[in-house]
């Protein structure tokens, strides 16, 4: 009756050493739509409303199931306020992602769960600098430079790929737009980025390399249309580099 | 394997005819996929090294580490599924917490394995749950020196009650526990993908003699994961090692990462031998055409 | 005999009566620790330009009897900040193994040799931590019955000095002393450093001597109170913790002219 006897709960291997629950779960992320995260000092960029603030030093960004996404972002909401509260200080990055990463994992090995259909890009600053991570449903958690989750993201980890070395030297507003033109890759024919379908969330120090922190702020509908203009007009910015490429 | 589909393979606990419960056979699949860990245990104290293959050039380099610190004096280090490994490691640390609470001093490598190897043990007990997707191996020091009880102030009782066991005790441990929960202590032990290659190279150490110290054995580890990732040079890898000596070592005891030096040291030297054993092999190529 | 499971171990009835289970209930509400029983006295903390003096002398006393003379009361954490404990001892290893634990899990995110490479808990955190454990306890009526000085630096790498007790409650100053040190002491710190502008003035040498002579005013004056003492200093570069420091230089010739105790009739 089934295609594959391997991939009817998440406590299943399969032959080769597969979940394929798991695996599935993945291709959840892969409906939601496209979310692109830079680090240098901050940056994340979505074709939703899909940002998040947790804390004031850590947003994230969701592509998958949103109410699984929101079970997640609540626990890192309690997670850092209790650290706040606790210690007084803002909670660690690693070991805010790994506490969602061991929930997640818990959710592969046991029968009558499954695992959350929902990938994030979580992306803050703490007293050890900018930190992005990715998250994905089998509970891995990575590090990350940039990073791009969602329908359609390959073209834009692509074009992260290929200018991954100018974002450490780049201010706050060039980062955005590095952001926003990998964003603008993954968009299907005849699309654009519109004030309408874009926001950028935003959290890094007040100034270079100080330690006041601006806290974590999504940018909505007109404030991000002067991001969206200054780089309408690099129309085939990324194409030319391609092809010179090529 | 040709009992697939005959049913026996569908679920966790289940022994099929011959005796076998697939699922752990399965999970060890999962292992056999994974970058290659590897451990010494050496005379004066233990290494961790473990491949970390970098799937995306988006990964931050030197970022996601592999390998965990679950006491002051032990670390584990696993092959398999990563989210898994975090699983273990974090059990792990449970254990030794729990153990510091009830006999107020630092869990033995020996005793650690034994709880890790039950833990994992149980998950091959029931259809409800998944054995683990790794292969951990556990490093630790166990202190060779009369130690305070934790939250001792002044000086306890020499004798009596309250007295210590005279005697040695103490040293390095290496254990690793596969899915199936069952665990053996080490000389040295390999596992992940190139864990053939490297099990030939740790054999070769004669590491029973106890003649190779922690400086050495750390150059060995690197070398021995670039033997053992041979086979797939066209993958770019990390290599990640830490180590654990006795208090008077260099870590002083603490499980803690090799220095950025003597990594970098390692890693060059152990460049340079496979290198060298290209070239051999290629000359020995040349000797059998010239043979021919 | 009665041989009921029921009965084992039990004083036989025909042998010794009935058991009066009255002497099982107690009509009286719960209570916890009333009062301390091996006690360290004061604990002294004086910031200067660099960082943070601390000390503390070795002695735990049963009541007034000078019990244990070894005992350590400054424990250093992380190897960036030292918690001085006053009152009750067996409180104090507690919060050590407390301490330790908090350590080692700081230690997972961090075992790089690599400074800074990870957040690690600082004195501010760590003083607000230990405030909390204490007002949750007191909360719960079972009080840890201590008063902690926490000596390190503050994420912004400036000095701190802060003090805790039994109740929760919280202060901080540029000097700080517990117990009868806050009596004797303190205003001899406060000479040294009237306020925090004042801090950036002392060197370190001024503020290890100045603690230094109020331990031996201690000494003098507190008989609860030993010329053995611990004595660490924190700064950015870490800890140094000396625990067998003597007072130097002791001068008794004002005892003769203090009247009015023991077999004195005059």
């Amino acid at each position: 009756m089934f295609r594959n006897n391997y991939d009817n709960d998440s406590v299943t291997f399969s032959p080769q050493g597969r979940i394929f629950q798991v695996e599935y779960a993945a291709e959840a992320v892969k409906q939601g739509s496209v979310v692109v995260g830079i680090r240098n000092a901050e940056e994340l960029s979505s074709y939703q409303k899909k940002l998040f603030a947790v804390d004031e030093h850590v947003g994230l960004a969701i592509a998958g199931l949103t109410s699984d996404a929101r079970v997640l972002s609540n626990f890192m909401k309690q997670q850092c306020l209790s650290e706040r509260l606790t210690y007084d200080r803002a909670m660690p990055l690693e070991t805010l992602v790994s506490l969602i990463g061991d929930k997640a994992q818990l959710n592969t090995q046991h029968y009558g769960k499954r695992p959350y259909g929902v990938g994030l890009l979580v992306a803050g600053v703490d007293d050890s600098g900018p930190h992005l991570f990715e998250f994905q449903p089998s509970g891995l958690t990575q590090e990350m430079l940039a990073c791009a989750i969602g329908a359609r993201s390959q073209m834009a980890r692509t074009y992260l790929e290929k200018n991954l070395d100018k974002f450490a030297d780049c201010g706050r507003d060039e980062l955005i737009r590095h952001g926003l033109r990998a964003l603008k890759e993954t968009l299907v024919q005849d699309r654009e980025l519109t004030v309408e379908n874009t926001s950028v969330g935003v959290v890094g120090p007040k100034e270079p390399g100080k330690r006041p922190l601006e806290a974590f702020k999504v940018h909505d509908g007109a404030e991000t249309k002067d991001w969206i203009n200054s780089i309408a007009d690099d129309t085939e910015t990324s194409g030319d580099g391609m092809q010179v490429d090529e | 394997m040709t009992s697939i589909g005959t049913g026996y393979d569908l679920a966790n606990s289940i022994f099929s005819p011959d005796g076998r419960n697939f699922q752990v056979e399965y999970a060890v699949k999962a292992v056999e996929n994974g970058g290659t860990s590897v451990g010494i245990r050496c005379k004066d104290g233990v290494v961790l090294a473990v491949e970390k293959v970098v799937t995306s050039k988006l990964l931050k380099p030197g970022a996601n580490k592999r390998i965990a610190t679950v006491d002051k004096h032990l670390g584990v280090v696993y092959s398999g599924m990563v989210p898994d490994g975090h699983h273990f490691a974090d059990r792990a640390r449970d254990e030794a917490r729990a153990w510091r609470e009830t006999f107020k001093t630092p869990i033995s490598t020996s005793d650690l394995a034994s709880r890790m190897g039950g833990y994992l043990q149980a998950y091959t007990l029931y259809q409800s749950v998944r054995p683990f997707g790794i292969t951990a191996i556990i490093g630790g020091f166990d202190s060779e020196l009369e130690s305070p009880v934790d939250g001792e102030v002044g000086s306890g009782p020499s004798i009596g009650a309250g007295g210590k066991v005279q005697g040695s005790h103490g040293g390095p441990g290496l254990y690793m526990i596969e899915p199936s929960g069952m665990y053996w202590g080490y000389y040295g032990a390999a596992t992940g993908k190139g864990r053939q290659a490297a099990k030939a190279e740790l054999e070769k150490l004669n590491l029973s003699e106890g003649k190779l110290d922690l400086k050495q054995a750390v150059k060995e580890a690197a070398r021995i994961i670039y033997v053992a990732q041979q086979d797939n040079k066209d993958k770019e890898f990390e290599l990640e090692m830490s180590w654990i000596s006795n208090a008077d070592g260099p870590t002083k005891g603490r499980h803690v990462e090799v220095p950025k030096e003597l990594l970098e040291e390692a890693e060059r030297l152990a460049k340079k031998a496979i290198s060298e054993d290209d070239e051999e092999e290629e000359g020995e190529e040349e000797d059998d055409k010239m043979e021919e | 005999m009665d041989h009921r499971p029921q009965a084992w171990g039990r004083p036989r009835d025909d042998v010794y009566g009935a058991y009066d289970a009255s002497y099982m209930q107690t009509n009286q509400p719960n209570q916890h620790t009333q009062s301390p029983i091996v006690t360290g006295t004061s604990v002294l903390g004086m910031k200067f330009k660099d960082g943070v003096v601390i000390a503390a002398d070795n002695l735990a006393s049963y009541g007034s009897l000078a019990r244990f003379t070894d005992v350590k009361r400054l424990r250093t954490f992380a190897e960036s900040s030292v918690v001085g404990f006053g009152g009750d001892v067996s409180d104090m290893q507690y919060l050590d193994r407390h301490l330790t634990e908090l350590a080692i899990d700081e230690a997972y995110t961090s075992t790089t040799t690599t400074p800074n490479a990870q957040p690690t808990l600082n004195a501010r955190n760590l003083h607000k931590y230990l405030s909390k454990l204490l007002y949750h306890r007191r909360s719960k009526f079972d009080p840890l019955w201590n008063s902690l000085l926490v000596a390190g630096l503050d994420e912004a790498g400036a000095p701190f000095l802060a003090a805790a007790d039994l109740l929760g409650t919280t202060f901080t100053s540029p000097s700080l002393a517990t117990g009868f040190g806050s009596m004797l002491a303190q205003p001899i710190m406060r000479g040294l450093v009237p306020d925090e502008a004042s801090v950036a003035q002392v060197t370190r040498e001024q503020a290890i001597n100045c603690v230094r002579e109020c331990m031996k005013v201690l000494f003098y004056r507190d008989a609860r109170s030993l010329d053995s003492y611990s004595l660490a200093v924190v700064t950015k570069d870490g800890v140094e913790l000396s625990e067998n420091e003597k007072l130097e230089n002791q001068s008794w010739a004002f005892a003769d002219r203090i009247k009015g105790y023991g077999t004195q009739t005059v």
